[in-house]
């Protein structure tokens, strides 16, 4: 019996995830955005260097980002300075692998 | 280095062992191969508790060219299997060898810890056991509950009562010290991080000390306090798991979701001070990289345990939830030392080990760490010792997070080994690192808690208990098998 | 595609269909450093409550729809990982939950595949080190076509925010 009170007594705290967004899982570690203008081919190779997963590399004129790999940990974010900050986006789950690697272009070493 | 270090003969090496082993101030804490000029080397470690030491123990050896180590030092059976799959040498005698990071082969060969080389395996599974009597093996796992690591459990019964059990890890084996070769620490760091993800602050600390200690460098004292808060913090989500698994294998649900509520808002606690819900990428070689945030762990922290407590003191109070750990999967005292366990379960069965204490380093060095220490050595003591601790830790860490910063010391010094420890949820954890002279991982030894303990698992399982004991047991000593099979 | 494909697809996708609110799911653990085991226990807990969207989990693979895998592909649990799958009756989804189990953390060796595909056909990849619970329901909700996925119309571009 005392237990149910207890259970009771708590009250409700499940999530009401998908209908609404959590306000804590905004703290999640999240995968990187990047600004493309502010990339040079030269800060790209430091970001792939920072990256402990090896999720970034660099592959001629794009930074590639490879999704499955990033652990949200933000190293490439203190190196990339104003280049880069974290999306806040942990929905990433897909089908297709592909989808996984995006491909953002080093604007800043272009015209 | 920072343990000291006495090299032996092969020969004499057997003879050393026994004479720690006969020392009840001696506690076996590690043995392990290396590579030295073409030949293996092992290491042996002990932990001198009260002289605040610990010893290594070197020695060439070659294939069958010395006794059964286990003969002198029971607890070193497993280190025993590892190394010789690991390095291919086995004792002298035809004493078997259990698989214990690698499956029975078909082909008489596996890969060793250099990857090169390959060595014939004798087809041995398992030391034999006599029953007698109508008894059967009762294959379980390696798939279990939702949730639940794999891990095979051979379960020889009558049919309620476990008269043994044995373990097969080796389904989760993943080869991180063969992984840790040749690359950076830096790029260890990140495996080693993932060796027991749940003591991943904890592992990282014990690993980053021992490249520190190879280096020479010292840590600030501001990022060893981070270290501690974050090393505090995972020992109480860590217990807080522990109680939620007793309440689910009693079958105690609201109690279980209770503890679940707990445990979510330690995560959560993590996630707020560190950036990450299971406290991932904060130790760092040299020192910290991320800040405790001080108003998180000010506003979430004491609430956090509070609910925690009060739900572990609830439990404490339910007589159906205690009926079913009392007396249940008995360590006792002269097992405990004679399987050298660590952590919350050897405290529990009135063995009052903690290297925070017993081997200070800092922080610990500048504050008095309160180790509990429960006699009864049943699932309930070990409950009882992870309710203690969980106060003690809430109680370090209001400590010293004012003063946890992120500060990073540059490793100087290229080449060189180390040895390091930290003490887990789950006990000491220790490390070894050996560094050439480009800066690459020669070496890498990893030992958590979990090496030591599991082995304590089979013995608390057997005789006087039922096989329904078998998860309650399991849930009360809370260790994994990603740290043991690595 | 030719007829028969079209066909095999359309009743591949309507028998999936049938999960959306009933949906029993079979965890493996391929060689997890245990932390999304951690965080896979956490589903059925008050916070995530997986109930609700009406997801159970099932102890007999003869009873599950949905394979939710961790780890690294270990090698030596090939033959449970391949037994568990065979056990399943169609139709039947293939979640690879984690970095590790996605094939980013271990390069494939001796001791391991690396990756879960190399074992088994998957159908849904949960990226996360570890998927929290949230980006575990996410994960659980677009295998059974509850939700669409996000990744694709993400840029990652950091002069728009990805859409939500």
């Amino acid at each position: 019996m005392i237990w149910f009170l207890r259970g009771l007594r708590r009250g409700v705290v499940t999530t009401r995830y998908p209908a609404h967004a959590d306000p804590w899982a905004e703290a999640l570690p999240t995968p990187p955005s990047f600004d493309p203008q502010k990339l040079t081919f030269e800060l790209a190779e430091r970001l792939a260097a920072a990256c402990p997963a090896g999720a970034l590399r660099r592959d001629g004129p794009d930074l590639v980002l490879d999704l499955a790999g990033c652990t949200g940990c933000g190293r490439c974010c203190e190196v990339g300075g104003e280049a880069v900050a974290a999306s806040g986006s942990f929905e990433l789950a897909t089908h297709d692998r592909g989808s996984l690697l995006k491909r953002i272009p080093i604007g800043a070493d272009r015209d | 280095m920072s343990v000291a270090v006495r090299r032996v003969s092969e020969s004499e090496l057997n003879q050393e062992i026994a004479a720690l082993a006969a020392n009840p101030a001696a506690r076996f804490a590690d043995l392990f191969g290396a590579h030295e000029q073409g030949r293996v080397l092992v290491r042996v470690i002990y932990a001198l508790d009260q002289e605040h030491r610990y010893l290594m123990l070197e020695a060439p050896v070659t294939d069958q060219g010395h006794p059964a180590i286990s003969d002198a030092e029971p607890a070193a059976y497993v280190e025993e299997c590892e190394l010789f799959e690991q390095f291919g040498v086995r004792p002298s005698g035809n004493r078997p060898l259990n698989r214990v990071l690698m499956p029975p082969q078909s082909e008489n060969t596996f890969p060793l810890l250099d990857g090169g080389r390959r060595a014939a395996v004798p087809r041995e599974l398992r030391a034999p056991l006599h029953v007698r009597g109508e008894a059967f093996e009762f294959p379980f796992g390696p798939v279990r509950v939702a949730g639940w690591e794999s891990l095979y459990m051979g379960l020889v019964t009558t049919g309620e009562e476990v008269l043994d059990l044995y373990l097969f890890h080796w389904h989760k084996h993943r080869g991180i010290e063969r992984r840790l070769r040749g690359l950076t620490p830096e790029r260890g760091l990140f495996f080693v991080e993932r060796t027991e993800g749940l003591s991943a602050a904890s592992t990282a600390w014990a690993y980053c000390r021992a490249v520190e200690a190879a280096a020479g460098t010292d840590v600030p004292a501001s990022a060893t306090a981070t270290r501690a808060v974050a090393a505090e913090l995972e020992r109480i989500y860590n217990h807080a798991q522990a109680i939620a698994l007793l309440c689910q294998t009693t079958g105690l649900s609201v109690g279980q979701a209770q503890a679940e509520i707990a445990l979510e808002r330690c995560l959560r606690l993590n996630l707020a001070a560190f950036g990450h819900r299971y406290l991932f990428g904060v130790v760092c070689l040299g020192g910290a990289r991320r800040a405790p945030d001080s108003a998180a762990i000010t506003s979430l922290l004491p609430a956090a345990v509070t609910e925690l407590e009060r739900a572990a003191a609830a439990l404490l109070r339910t007589n159906s939830h205690v009926d079913r750990l009392e007396t249940c999967g008995i360590v006792d005292e002269r097992t405990a030392h004679r399987l050298a366990v660590v952590g919350p379960v050897a405290r529990a069965s009135s063995v009052p080990i903690d290297c925070r204490r017993d081997h200070p380093f800092a922080p610990y060095d500048r504050t008095v760490v309160s180790v509990p220490v429960g006699t009864a050595g049943d699932v309930l003591a070990r409950m009882e010792v992870f309710v203690a601790e969980i106060r003690e830790s809430k109680r370090l860490i209001l400590e010293l997070f004012t003063e946890a910063e992120a500060e990073v010391a540059t490793l100087t010094g290229r080449d060189g080994a180390g040895f390091g420890w930290a003490e887990s949820p789950r006990g000491e954890t220790l490390a070894f690192v050996a560094v050439d002279a480009e800066g690459r991982i020669e070496r890498a030894r990893l030992r958590p808690a979990s090496v030591r303990n599991w082995r304590a698992f089979d013995d608390a399982a057997r005789a006087r208990n039922v096989f329904t004991d078998v998860p309650i047991i399991e849930a009360s000593f809370w260790q994994t098998v990603a740290g043991f099979a690595r | 595609m030719t007829e028969q494909q079209q066909v095999e697809a359309e009743l591949h996708e309507r028998a999936v269909a049938l999960f959306r609110r009933s949906l029993h799911i079979r965890t493996f653990d391929s060689g997890s450093c245990a932390v999304c085991e951690s965080e896979i226990r956490l589903l059925s807990s008050p916070y995530y409550d997986l109930h609700r969207l009406g997801f159970f989990f099932t102890p007999a693979p003869r009873h599950a729809d949905l394979l939710l895998v961790s780890g690294v592909a270990v090698r030596a649990a090939d033959h449970a990982l391949r037994k568990t799958f065979d056990a399943m009756p169609e139709p039947r989804i293939v979640v690879a939950v984690g970095a590790c189990a996605l094939g980013s953390v271990f390069t494939e060796d001796e001791l391991v595949h690396g990756s879960v595909d190399a074992v088994l056909p998957v159908d849904v990849y949960v990226p996360g080190c570890p998927p929290s619970p949230l980006a575990l329901l996410h994960g659980l909700l677009v295998a059974v076509g509850r939700l669409e996925e996000k990744v694709q119309a993400f840029r990652f571009d950091l002069r728009e925010r990805n859409p939500a």
